[in-house]
């Protein structure tokens, strides 16, 4: 009977959502209740299923011959505990769409989509057969794609751009699948088992490693982010580039680069060159955006990084670093996301040059964002920081000398997020107000104030009570124990941290009574100036970064796409598919001709080698 | 030997359709190929002085299977003749249309549709 | 029983063909009444027919004298697809073909090429083959020019070319088999064959049926009549040729010839497999390149007709050298069910593109835009369609490219595997700049005030989408058994085919 239960959360979600396509126009509301209420229950049945023992069903579809295909699903510890987040987020995104897509054209379709992504990632997370898996990843690529395509008229460049990207990595992950099954003579996951070594399973590991890390986005196939960002709704930017492909793109790595495979040093440390690369080069192109989205989404990227370092160490620490990284990115990420898509619904803009001064008209989502931006930072003691300092220990662990480097890579990534974070505080919260930010009133409605607030909460909770999901469900799942974790005890930190600020608050509160200023409004040459006048974007600051000599040439190589696999792969394409065009030239003799030399060839084979 | 000449009647066709830029020589390019099929056909059931594949009642049937040509090519021959005159009067039909819409005979000047 | 009623599924679609003609001169409700009636009974009759195998003697003249009709797995999977897509096809005529004048002449040669396709089908004997072949073929050629535009008629002349040549070398074949076995009837030189004497003047003869199938199935480098001829066509007619024409005189004769006539060896399966791969890349290069819809449609025929070839050449390949026989069926499976999905989604994507022309007037993808919200049936049906052809899970395109591509690697053919996925991959790319180009984006200032098309002919799309959504459900144990099996079984037991139609009959 328990297990049974597995299907709910995958099923359910489908189910429902093919019944929202049919529910008429007239309709209102309906659609918003049952998204709600399914996530809720898939939440619910994940807990249980988190909360039983390993439960297994299997049921057989298709065999014939040596290919099969079975619904095959089971629920090993780590996949059901990053499965409650996944459908956690699902909850808290399908409530805060529910404000956030009102009015929007196409919010009919958009529930279904939602609904079926939601099924796909809980197909991925318990399926143990890979061909099983492979359907629900692709289920959640293609939902991904009508997802962006609900957005602006714009967003269909974004749309492409991310199916065929990870079209791409699903292909090559149904061909690494394939190199599996020949080396292993099976499809069920938890029965594979061996050392990548030898061109073929090398191979196997690349090509699964490229669909994970394309999921996940990182450098280089991480281009399909930023773009979707422009004129995806920012809930399905918080729902799936941010929470839901991170969670399967990493998930899938942590399987191939600990169950699956047992890897050598090397690729360890291709993956760590991965990781580090990604760091740096995304938090460089997030620091000089000017659309809050875009800038986000290149964190997102940067972010991968991490986890990816993190695992490529091939340690036992950095790999739950990795993981958990994986989470509070997820959980932080999403918030970031959501308080934009607030400021967006409430402005009206995204541009950070056209916002400012918000943190008085939008107070719970200015702090919400401070917090989620002070632990993608990774400023102790929020979330952000226990994680990346896992990583780094694990980075340390690895011992050998390049490690170093990795370490700097990290931290100085981690610096450049912060200062591109402060840009994005103060443009947004601070300063003064702009033509869009002053016709704000009050904060979003409680439909999209509730979730940036519990994502909140979640990254304080998790940056002080770190061991506890660490050591409780992490480790465990990935089959390891960690002995030492470093002299980080968060929650006494946390007390004297909370003892600073407090102190330091009230200097500043004593400073303030004891002095006494006179304000006055700006003016030059005694006349008042027009407060828009005078306004300073935050953007403004970091435009430098851009005309700095060696950087000027990297920014205008990644604007005219040279690092874009996307448009490098149009470009060869383009090239054959021109070639073959001229060869095509509309004149009947020259098809007749390829014919007569068809035939030749196909006679003197036949003859020749009978 | 005379199959050869069948062979080389099939080429002369092939070669017609191929290297003519008139389209109604490339048709008649395409009836050669097709008889040259015929005649192939109609070889192979021949038998030097054989007689007419015709039943009378007061006939030794081994001797006449011993002397006759094969009917059977002869009927293919017959309905593949049928064919080949349907295809060529629409290809000619074709071609006539051809010639109003683009004012010319000309294949390499009839290439709107390419790459 | 059932087996009287088979040759009504030739004599159905010839018989109303000719009274269309004579009949429906003046009234165009007449003449759509009359084509669908036809469509519909040779579906019904062809779904009726769907566990009946046996061999149909025509005029009580057995084999080899006479000629029969033989109903296997594979002809009666390909008749229930024919027959499915012909009723779609009409069913969409009817409000499409208003924009077209002599109705009646329309639909009598619709239905005398949907009849040669089933005679081609069905049909036993050699002969016979190449006529019904013919009848299908000279009916489609006056169907592409049936708009008589510079265009169609360009496109009509270079496939007639072309086709002619591909038919005249089937006919040498025919000679030459006869001339080498003494027999016309299929099953009979398989009997021959089945002995084991290969000789050079049959080598020769399968090579010409090769090519001759091959220009009639469009496979490269025999392709350039396809890109030209099925675009120009009306949409339906569209439908019809990339959807069932090229499979049931190309694919189908080639496969049947190849299999249970000649008898395949391992060269044979070698060419398959090349022409099968050099089909699917060079098409769908060219494919992606289009910005004409149905011409970039016309590609995708190409390059899918490649993975048919290619799944089943390589099961061929796999049996001629003795390989895994589990393997060689999966393989073949594959082939053949994709030659069924194709046909339906691609007939869908035909359909859809001759909705978007009937409302926008226009094929280019450069000239459209943002038609998601004006045309919501043909813009589901259209990407449920495009999610097929691509390959996405759950749609029917799906499985069979996913049983090519685990029967390549299980063969061991990882580099096939690959290149298979490669394309399909970048046949994704393809349909995802039609989706992006067509239904996306900004709506253009001048299409502002167009509607959905007709609700009939929304009826047909829909019809189609849902075989493309359902279609993965027939590779369940259960109706895999009496649909895709036989068909399998039906190549897989080669020349053993002799023995059985012939003691049949």
């Amino acid at each position: 009977m328990s297990e049974n239960l597995l299907l709910v959360p995958v099923f359910l979600p489908i189910a429902v959502g093919v019944l929202v396509f049919f529910i008429p126009k007239m309709v209102k509301g309906v659609r918003e209740a049952l998204s709600l209420l399914t996530a809720a229950i898939a939440f619910v049945v994940v807990f249980l299923i988190f909360r039983m023992e390993e439960s297994h069903l299997f049921i057989s579809i298709i065999e014939i011959g040596d290919f099969n295909l079975h619904l095959d699903l089971l629920s090993a510890p780590l996949a059901s505990f990053i499965l409650l987040f996944a459908t956690g987020f699902g909850l808290l995104i399908s409530l805060f769409s529910a404000s956030y897509m009102a009015g929007k054209e196409r919010y009919k379709e958009y529930y279904g989509y939602f609904l079926f992504a939601l099924g796909g990632t809980a197909g991925v997370f318990l399926a143990n057969h890979f061909l099983l898996f492979l359907i629900f990843w692709e289920m959640v690529t293609a939902s991904l794609y009508f997802l962006i395509t609900t957005g602006e008229p714009r967003a269909r460049e974004g749309a492409t751009k991310s199916f065929a990207m990870i079209g791409a990595s699903d292909a090559c992950l149904l061909m690494g699948v394939g190199i599996l099954w020949f080396l292993n003579r099976t499809f069920v996951i938890s029965d594979i088992n061996l050392p990548a070594e030898g061109w073929l399973p090398v191979l196997a590991f690349l090509l699964l490693m490229v669909g994970s890390i394309t999921k996940a986005g990182a450098v280089p196939m991480h281009t399909w982010i930023p773009t979707a960002s422009e004129g995806a709704p920012a809930s399905v930017m918080a729902y799936l580039p941010a929470a839901l492909d991170k969670l399967l793109g990493i998930y899938l790595l942590v399987m191939i680069s600990t169950k699956i495979f047992v890897l050598g040093y090397s690729l360890g440390l291709v993956l760590m060159i991965i990781g580090a690369v990604t760091i740096i080069a995304a938090v460089m192109f997030a620091m000089v955006q000017h659309e809050l989205p875009k800038l986000l989404s290149y964190h997102a990227v940067s972010q991968v990084g991490y986890m990816v370092l993190g695992i490529g160490t091939l340690t036992p620490i950095g790999i739950v670093g990795g993981l958990f990284h994986m989470l509070n990115n997820s959980i932080y990420k999403s918030c970031l996301f959501l308080c934009g898509g607030s400021v967006e619904k409430k402005s009206g803009s995204n541009e950070l040059g056209d916002l400012g001064g918000l943190s008085r008209s939008m107070p719970i989502t200015f702090i919400t964002a401070l917090i989620a931006a002070l632990a993608i930072s990774g400023i102790p003691p929020l979330n952000g920081f226990a994680s990346k300092w896992l990583v780094y220990q694990g980075v340390l662990e690895t011992g050998k000398g390049g490690s170093f480097i990795f370490l700097i890579a990290a931290m100085f990534g981690s610096a450049l997020t912060l200062a591109s974070f402060i840009k994005v505080i103060y443009s947004v919260f601070l300063g003064q107000k702009s033509k869009y930010t002053e016709k704000v009133t009050g904060d979003s409605g409680f439909a999209m104030v509730f979730p940036v607030v519990v994502l909140a909460i979640l990254c304080l909770f998790f940056g002080i009570f770190y061991r506890f999901p660490v050591e409780q469900f992490i480790a465990p799942g990935v089959g390891v124990s960690l002995t030492p974790m470093g002299i980080w005890e968060s929650p006494l930190a946390t007390i004297l941290l909370i003892a600073g600020i407090a102190l330091g608050l009230i200097i500043y509160w004593i400073g303030r009574a004891m002095r006494s200023v006179r304000t006055a409004d700006t003016f030059v040459g005694g006349e008042k100036i027009e407060a828009e006048t005078i306004r300073v974007e935050g953007t403004y600051f970091y435009d430098t970064i851009k005309e700095l000599p060696l950087m000027e040439k990297f920014y205008l190589s990644e604007e005219k796409g040279h690092f874009d696999l996307y448009i490098l792969f149009g470009k060869l394409r383009a090239w054959i598919t021109g070639a073959l065009q001229f060869l095509h030239n509309g004149i009947l003799s020259t098809y007749l001709s390829w014919s007569l030399l068809g035939i030749i060839v196909l006679l003197c084979l036949s003859i020749f080698l009978l | 030997m005379i199959y050869t000449l069948c062979f080389v009647l099939f080429l002369i066709g092939l070669y017609c359709a191929i290297t003519k830029k008139n389209i109604v020589k490339i048709v008649i390019g395409l009836t050669l190929m097709e008889y040259s099929a015929n005649l192939f056909l109609i070889l192979l059931g021949y038998r030097k002085g054989g007689v007419a594949p015709i039943v009378s009642e007061n006939m030794n049937i081994t001797e006449f299977l011993a002397t006759s040509v094969d009917p059977l090519p002869q009927a293919l021959v017959l309905t593949s003749i049928v064919i080949g005159l349907g295809v060529t009067t629409l290809a000619i039909a074709i071609c006539i249309r051809l010639y109003e819409k683009y004012g010319t005979f000309d294949i390499t000047e009839i290439r709107r549709l390419k790459g | 029983m059932n087996m009287a009623l088979l040759p009504s599924m030739v004599a159905i679609p010839l018989g109303i063909a000719f009274f269309t003609y004579l009949l429906a001169r003046k009234s165009s409700i007449l003449a759509d009444i009359l084509g669908n009636l036809a469509t519909f009974s040779i579906l019904v009759i062809s779904i009726l027919l769907i566990k009946t195998r046996g061999v149909y003697v025509i005029g009580g003249w057995n084999p080899p004298i006479g000629i029969n009709w033989v109903l296997d797995g594979l002809s009666n999977l390909v008749l229930v697809v024919v027959a499915l897509i012909s009723f779609a096809a009409t069913i969409f005529s009817t409000r499409y073909m208003e924009q077209y004048t002599a109705r009646y002449k329309y639909y009598s040669l619709f239905l005398l090429m949907v009849g040669g396709m089933n005679g081609v089908i069905l049909t036993g004997d050699l002969f016979n083959l190449f006529v019904f072949l013919e009848v299908a073929s000279v009916a489609s050629y006056a169907l592409v020019a049936f708009g008589c535009n510079h265009e169609e008629l360009e496109a009509s002349f270079k496939y007639l070319v072309l086709s002619s040549i591909g038919s005249t070398l089937v006919l040498f074949g025919v000679a030459f088999v006869y001339g080498a076995t003494g027999y016309l009837n299929m099953a009979s030189i398989g009997g021959i064959m089945a002995t084991g004497n290969q000789n050079t003047i049959l080598t020769v003869a399968a090579v010409l049926f090769i090519v001759g199938f091959c220009i009639k199935a469009a496979l490269v480098p025999f392709h350039p009549w396809l890109p030209d001829a099925h675009p120009s066509a009306p949409a339906p007619i569209s439908a019809m040729l990339s959807g069932v024409l090229i499979k049931a005189l190309g694919v189908y004769a080639l496969f049947r010839i190849l299999f249970n006539v000649i008898g395949l060896n391992q060269l044979y399966g070698t060419l398959l497999i090349v022409l099968g791969l050099l089909s699917m890349t060079v098409g769908v290069f060219l494919a992606v390149g289009q910005w004409d819809f149905k011409r970039l449609l016309a590609y995708h025929s190409i390059s899918q007709m490649g993975y048919v070839i290619l799944g089943v050449g390589l099961g061929g390949y796999i049996l001629a050298t003795g390989g895994s026989s589990s393997v060689a069926a999966l393989a073949i499976l594959g082939g053949i069910f994709h030659l069924a999905n194709h046909a339906v989604f691609k007939s869908l994507l035909f359909l859809s593109s001759g909705s978007i022309e009937y409302s926008t007037g226009t094929r280019q993808l450069k000239e459209m835009g943002g038609l998601i919200s004006i045309m919501p049936v043909t813009r589901t049906t259209c990407s449920i369609a495009s999610l097929s052809i691509a390959g996405v899970p759950p749609f029917n395109g799906f499985w069979s490219k996913l049983l090519i591509v685990i029967a390549a690697i299980q063969a061991g053919f990882h580099a096939v595997a690959g290149i298979t996925i490669l394309v399909s991959f970048i046949t994704l790319i393809s349909f995802l700049k039609v989706l992006r180009y067509a239904f996306l984006g900004e709506l253009p200032e001048k299409l502002k005030n167009i509607k959905e098309s007709p609700a009939l002919m929304g009826v047909a799309q829909a019809i189609l989408a849902l075989f493309c959504i359902g279609m993965g459900l027939l590779l369940l144990p259960g109706p895999r058994e009496f649909l895709l099996e036989p068909a399998v079984n039906a190549l897989i037991q080669g020349v053993e085919y002799a023995r059985i139609v012939l003691s049949g009959s």
